[in-house]
């Protein structure tokens, strides 16, 4: 019984080798102030394929920099860390990246972004390649 | 025989230090506050610096009820998106246009200037006052408010900054009320707030 459950257990944790098919929604940012250069951008990407992907990084227009972050919290205490080992998309699902969650920073911004401004990403997925993301600038209200 | 007897007691011996060790220790080794608070002090008189470089006394609030959030301006994610939330739910709230004072206090003075901070309370098209101060008056009122807040190294040679994210309430007469955290929903901290505006 152990050994059936070990190879079922084995056999989810292992990752679906089809295509994957991603599609990139709703990318926003939040608008800066003059002075501010860092803000961080929002998006839904949703993995149509049969096959699981990641996302391994993530590029800004120079001088900006972005990484890719999630912000946790516990205990009240609000903490942002880098995610090394990227951002896993498996087949048939859609991964938010949120306010208080997953997100892309954005550090090192040359001028302001206003609102109606558009920002340009690329991001690099492990199986999908490259892909280019115009993210939507919003008002900080929001 | 006598030889694996005494090498089981051996390994019930070191089981039972370690669950001694894991029952005994701290459950939570990251300080939520620097000082254990007793709820009644938390809050007092303070002095800070305003958007425009001049002094901002606590004496300004007398009267008012008001929200404190401690934070940073390079804080992409949980400050914007916390004070944005505050100004929703002030909105929210309806009662008159500033039912309540909403004030950002910066855990980053060494990057956070009067114009830093002022700037970055503009963001959010409603009244946010953005202090800041030296990093001794900083701490001094982490301390009376019971925040914590540590520096973290990125990999791009800067530094984030972890912090505590739940807001303070703080009623007219001064007397703090309560707390909204980002996991709290919007119909409990919409209580809260009506509590402090009665």
């Amino acid at each position: 019984m152990k050994r059936i459950l070990l190879a079922a257990l084995l056999l989810a944790s292992c990752s679906k080798s089809g295509t994957a098919d991603l599609q990139i929604s709703d990318a926003s940012a939040r608008e800066t102030v003059a002075g501010q250069t860092a803000t961080a951008a929002y998006m839904t990407i949703h993995n149509r394929g049969a096959g699981d992907d990641r996302l391994v990084s993530v590029e800004a227009a120079a001088p900006a920099k972005a990484m890719l972050h999630v912000s946790e919290s516990s205990d009240g205490i609000s903490r942002m860390r880098e995610m090394d080992a990227g951002l896993a998309l498996p087949a048939g699902a859609a991964v938010h990246l949120k306010p208080g969650g997953t997100h892309v920073m954005i550090t090192g911004l040359g001028a302001p972004l206003r609102a109606s401004d558009v920002m340009k990403l690329r991001l690099k997925f492990e199986k999908s390649g490259p892909r280019d993301v115009d993210v939507a600038v919003g008002a900080g209200g929001r | 025989m006598q030889r694996v007897r005494i090498i089981l007691w051996a390994l019930v011996a070191v089981a039972l230090a370690a669950f001694a060790f894991l029952m005994l220790r701290p459950v939570n080794e990251t300080p939520t506050q620097q000082q254990p608070l007793a709820i009644s002090s938390i809050g007092g008189p303070f002095t800070l610096t305003g958007s425009e470089g001049r002094p901002f006394s606590s004496t300004a609030l007398a009267a008012k009820p008001y929200a404190i959030f401690f934070g940073f301006t390079h804080c992409p994610d949980v400050c914007p998106t916390t004070l944005a939330r505050m100004v929703r739910l002030r909105q929210q709230l309806g009662a008159g246009d500033r039912p309540f004072e909403i004030l950002f206090v910066t855990v980053d003075p060494e990057r956070d200037g009067p114009a830093e901070v002022g700037k970055y309370a503009e963001l959010f098209n409603s009244p946010v006052t953005g202090l800041t101060g030296s990093p001794a008056q900083i701490e001094q009122v982490k301390k009376q408010f019971g925040i914590f807040s540590q520096k973290v190294p990125d990999s791009s040679g800067g530094y984030s900054v972890d912090h505590t994210a739940t807001v303070l309430l703080f009623d007219r007469k001064g007397d703090f009320s309560g707390t909204i955290s980002p996991e709290e929903g919007d119909k409990a901290a919409l209580a809260k707030l009506k509590r402090i505006t009665a």
